[in-house]
């Protein structure tokens, strides 16, 4: 690896350890949740930047990692890897199982069909109150207890996230440059040529479907042994869009960009929230402009402003 | 007499009642390069559609050796060897010309999600035969020099050859070409019959499809489509000599 990156990723590396200890508590908050959104964002990311889909029941997984982690450690006394494996094995089974039909919708009846789900299960998390708790959640969920190191606060909670951040984005870098990558990209060019060369799409698609819902589920753990408390306030629909608004801001081709996607979602409303009541307009402008002016998403742009900058210095030079 | 590579019987189609293809029978003998000819609206890419599983035929089987494809998906018949290009170049265009030649060589290798995931010993193997395939396939078809372009920024003709080469990395016994001249230059027509004749020595089968008369003569055998029933088949010579045809295609 050329010396100047190892530098920066060291000079990074500092950065990203000594952040919680020197930022107030409510933005090591924000961090932890910035952390929660990315691994959750990442396989939306995957989706809408690989295959061309619009997902939008992300919320739907987040919660069932959720109150997996919550049911199995409240109600049953369980260790807390027993509800990440879990909320992971039921997130999975249900997407592949959901997959398969709705996936063979595509572009706008598709995203509807994900949306419907994510209206469903939002509906039934607050029906099946049995399991859920409906409105009233679930509460006591145990801090994580990594072999004795209680993860009690945001600034020691954010490591663990972080970590397990870093090694989704890893999986997901994994995943687009290997063959199955090289399918998914060909199918979103040419879906009629990726059939030609003998790629499955129906296959694919609900492989990449299920790995997503992964990530949700993943998310939705994380982020229950963090607040303590599940509520169905937390999986409804507008979850789903604010997820699907990750890839979208930060850019949907680039891993990065879901940690930008993340922090957009995650700090700005609560910056712009300073202003008082305005603040949800000037989220949606923000968005807006981002979506109008940044087509590829922050992390394309800021590509084109350098590209441009370093042709620029080249005449110059 | 060895048996044909694939074989057309009484393939009949239509669109809404409206018959395309009328009982069509020939055969495509292995190691033979095959010419359809036949004007627009003749039904040529209708057949080919059949053939490559795009279309199920109303009437009429078709055999690849010696088996009927009856529901074989597009994917199962490429995996049979059974590969083809389209009218207009389908290329990836957001991918590299080299990652485009890539994907050709995806279904050759097979690993699971979760190798790809976990970067597997296996998974990182696989990936280099594909790539060292894929840069032999790029020297070997002159695409060297392009291989880090998105294809989008192709010419025509540049991108039929990727088109072609994408499909034969995948090592096809029965190349489908769906008027591969089409939008090229008279220079790039001639490599493109160059290629033909070599792909053909080296083994592998073409059926052609075009109404390029000259791209044609590559063919040892052609069959004229008109109003989807075959109104004439032999070899170049003999179909441009052939009453009908002059009267029907060649319109004199």
């Amino acid at each position: 690896m050329n010396p100047r990156i190892l530098l920066w990723l060291a000079v990074g590396l500092v950065v990203w350890a000594v952040i919680p200890f020197v930022v107030p508590r409510y933005i090591a908050d924000l961090l932890v949740f910035t952390g929660i959104y990315t691994v959750a964002g990442l396989g939306i990311g995957l989706l809408l930047g690989h295959c061309g889909i619009v997902n939008l029941a992300q919320a739907t997984f987040y919660g069932l990692g959720a109150y997996a982690s919550a049911y199995c450690t409240v109600m049953m006394g369980l260790p807390s890897v027993v509800g990440f494996l879990v909320g992971a094995v039921i997130s999975m089974a249900l997407a592949y199982v959901i997959g398969r039909p709705i996936l063979r919708l595509t572009g706008y009846f598709l995203a509807l069909g994900t949306l419907a789900l994510s209206a469903i299960a939002s509906a039934l998390f607050f029906e099946w109150d049995w399991l859920t708790g409906g409105t009233l959640g679930i509460g006591g969920i145990p801090k994580l207890d990594l072999f004795g190191f209680l993860l009690d606060r945001p600034s020691r909670y954010y490591f663990f996230v972080w970590i397990v951040a870093f090694a989704c984005m890893a999986v997901a870098r994994n995943l687009v440059d290997s063959r199955t990558g090289l399918m998914l990209r060909a199918m979103r060019d040419s879906s009629t040529a990726a059939a030609a060369l003998s790629i499955d799409l129906q296959a694919l698609r609900t492989k990449v479907f299920v790995v997503c819902a992964l990530f949700g589920s993943l998310a939705g753990s994380l982020f229950a042994h963090h607040a303590s408390f599940v509520s169905t306030q937390s999986f409804t629909v507008d979850r789903s869009i604010s997820f699907l608004l990750i890839p979208v801001i930060g850019g949907a081709t680039s891993i990065p960009g879901i940690v930008v996607g993340a922090l957009f979602v995650t700090f700005l409303p609560e910056l712009l929230s300073k202003l008082g009541d305005i603040h949800q307009i000037l989220f949606g402008l923000a968005l807006v402009a981002v979506v109008v002016l940044m087509p590829e998403g922050l992390v394309g742009a800021f590509g084109k402003l350098r590209a441009r900058l370093a042709k620029r210095g080249g005449g110059n030079g | 007499m060895a048996e044909p590579l694939l074989a057309m019987k009484e393939v009949g189609h239509s669109f809404g009642g409206l018959s395309v293809l009328r009982s069509v029978t020939f055969e495509v003998p292995e190691g033979g390069i095959i010419g359809l000819i036949g004007p627009n609206g003749s039904g040529k890419t209708t057949l080919f559609n059949i053939v490559s599983g795009y279309i199920r035929p109303l009437a009429g089987t078709v055999l690849y050796r010696g088996s009927v494809l009856g529901r074989d998906s597009i994917q199962q018949r490429g995996l049979q060897g059974l590969v083809r290009t389209f009218q207009t170049p389908q290329v990836f265009e957001q991918m590299t010309v080299l990652e485009n030649v890539m994907v050709g060589c995806t279904k050759l290798t097979r690993t699971t999600m979760l190798q790809d995931l976990l970067r597997t010993p296996a998974a990182r193997g696989q990936m280099r035969e594909i790539r060292e395939r894929a840069e032999a396939a790029c020297e070997r078809f002159r695409l060297g020099a392009l291989r880090d372009l998105p294809a989008a920024s192709l010419t025509a003709g540049q991108r039929r050859i990727l088109e072609i080469a994408r499909a034969v990395v995948g090592e096809p016994r029965l190349l489908l070409l769906d008027e591969p001249s089409s939008g090229l230059n008279v220079q790039e027509i001639d490599d493109l019959r160059d290629w033909i004749v070599r792909l053909n020595e080296e083994g592998i089968t073409v059926l052609l499809v075009s109404h390029d008369m000259g791209l044609m003569t590559v063919a040892r055998t052609v069959h004229t489509l008109y109003f989807g029933e075959i109104i004439a088949s032999g070899d170049m010579a003999a179909i441009q000599r052939d009453p009908r045809v002059r009267e029907v295609y060649l319109g004199v």
